[in-house]
């Protein structure tokens, strides 16, 4: 899978303040890693939603991550509700990882089972590199 | 005849409604999180320093040296949040989320999705003295109509509900004058007086009004980043959940 996202499109997207409830700072916006797994939770909470994922691992097994996500304003007001994604969905998730190497990190864009690609309205989206397939 | 008298009755009351105008509705930020192009017609001024007095300075400036960091990296200036704590006055008015103004003739309410924030302002009445009420977030407020411009009067905020993370007292004073630049477009002119500043300190926010969006419930109800002891915010995940 190739980068998924035009920039152009990320550029479009909504602006910081909405979303920015506390500093990002601790997600490494150098680079990104891709998950392919299954959904154990998706929690619609303030002050940000979360999503924990059964990740599969290139040997083998899997390995779970806690990824977080904006704010349920700021991603119903993008086209998300809590239902969007169920327990056991299994999804596509580009996130941008904890600096501190913890399995977690920051969802920047999930592909659902249908296909449909969802933006979390991550702000200042464009600063956030995209390095993984 | 009674007739008569329900139509007088009717036209009283459509004039004194008509007498003020009406900020009741949804509003958000101008400019929009959709980074829309300002018009330079309902643009807010800037908000310049706060004009602390000498002494405050140094202090003030050091955290601006760690907001400029944050700001670099796109993240918010207020550190209330990151507690799941409310922002007070007047940052709430900064209109971080939508907010909802309810207008009676001797209350109007309104309320910042964010946090679920809620300030009351008490139509003619008098401003209370700062050390007469109980500190709070949003301190205690008064308002009056100048002509189309409610004017509303706030004391009594928590010394440290700060702005900017600008030092005052209890006896700060924020007064606003709230007027419709355009039919959909309001203006909150802020004006803030205390000890602390060698004069006030003055800007404005503006809010665009929004159709058809009702306001959503937030509750701060699953914080999973903390500060930790050097001052750096750390992420702390729950691990599996059920």
């Amino acid at each position: 899978m190739r980068r998924i996202l035009p920039w152009a499109a990320a550029a479009a997207l909504p602006l910081a303040p909405l979303a920015a409830h506390h500093s990002f700072a601790m997600f490494d916006n150098t680079r990104s890693i891709t998950l392919h797994g299954s959904v154990t939770k998706f929690q619609w909470t303030n002050p940000h939603a979360f999503l924990e994922v059964e990740a599969d691992q290139p040997g083998g097994g899997t390995k779970h991550y806690t990824l977080e996500m904006t704010s349920p304003n700021m991603m119903s007001r993008g086209g998300w509700n809590a239902r969007t994604i169920k327990t056991g969905d299994v999804v596509t998730v580009y996130v941008s990882p904890l600096r501190n190497g913890s399995p977690g990190g920051l969802v920047l864009e999930v592909i659902l089972p249908s296909g449909k690609h969802m933006l979390p309205g991550v702000p200042n989206a464009s600063r956030y590199a995209r390095t993984s397939d | 005849m009674r007739a008569l008298a329900l139509l007088l009755a009717a036209t009283s009351v459509a004039a004194s409604a008509a007498d003020h105008p009406d900020f009741s509705g949804e509003w958000e930020r101008y400019p929009t999180y959709q980074g829309d192009e300002i018009d330079p017609r309902y643009a807010p001024t800037p908000i310049p320093d706060p004009p602390l007095k000498p002494e405050y300075m140094p202090d003030w400036l050091e955290k601006q040296k760690i907001l400029a960091q944050r700001q670099e990296e796109g993240q918010p200036a207020g550190d209330n949040y990151v507690h799941c704590i409310p922002d007070g006055m007047p940052a709430m008015m900064m209109g971080m989320f939508p907010m909802e103004i309810m207008q009676r003739p001797e209350k109007i309410t309104i309320l910042q999705e964010a946090f679920t924030q809620i300030r009351r302002i008490y139509m003619n009445e008098e401003l209370p003295k700062w050390d007469e009420v109980n500190p709070t977030f949003y301190g205690a407020s008064v308002g009056h109509w100048e002509g189309d411009t409610l004017v509303v009067e706030t004391t009594g905020v928590k010394d440290y509900v700060t702005f900017r993370w600008a030092p005052h007292s209890e006896s700060m004073k924020i007064t606003e004058r709230i007027r419709l630049l355009a039919p959909d477009y309001l203006t909150d002119e802020v004006t803030v007086e205390d000890e602390h500043f060698t004069r006030p300190w003055k800007w404005s926010w503006v809010y665009k009004r929004m159709s058809d969006y009702k306001m959503q419930e937030y509750v701060c109800e699953d914080n999973r980043e903390i500060i930790g002891e050097d001052g750096v915010q750390v992420f702390v995940p729950k691990g599996k959940s059920e």
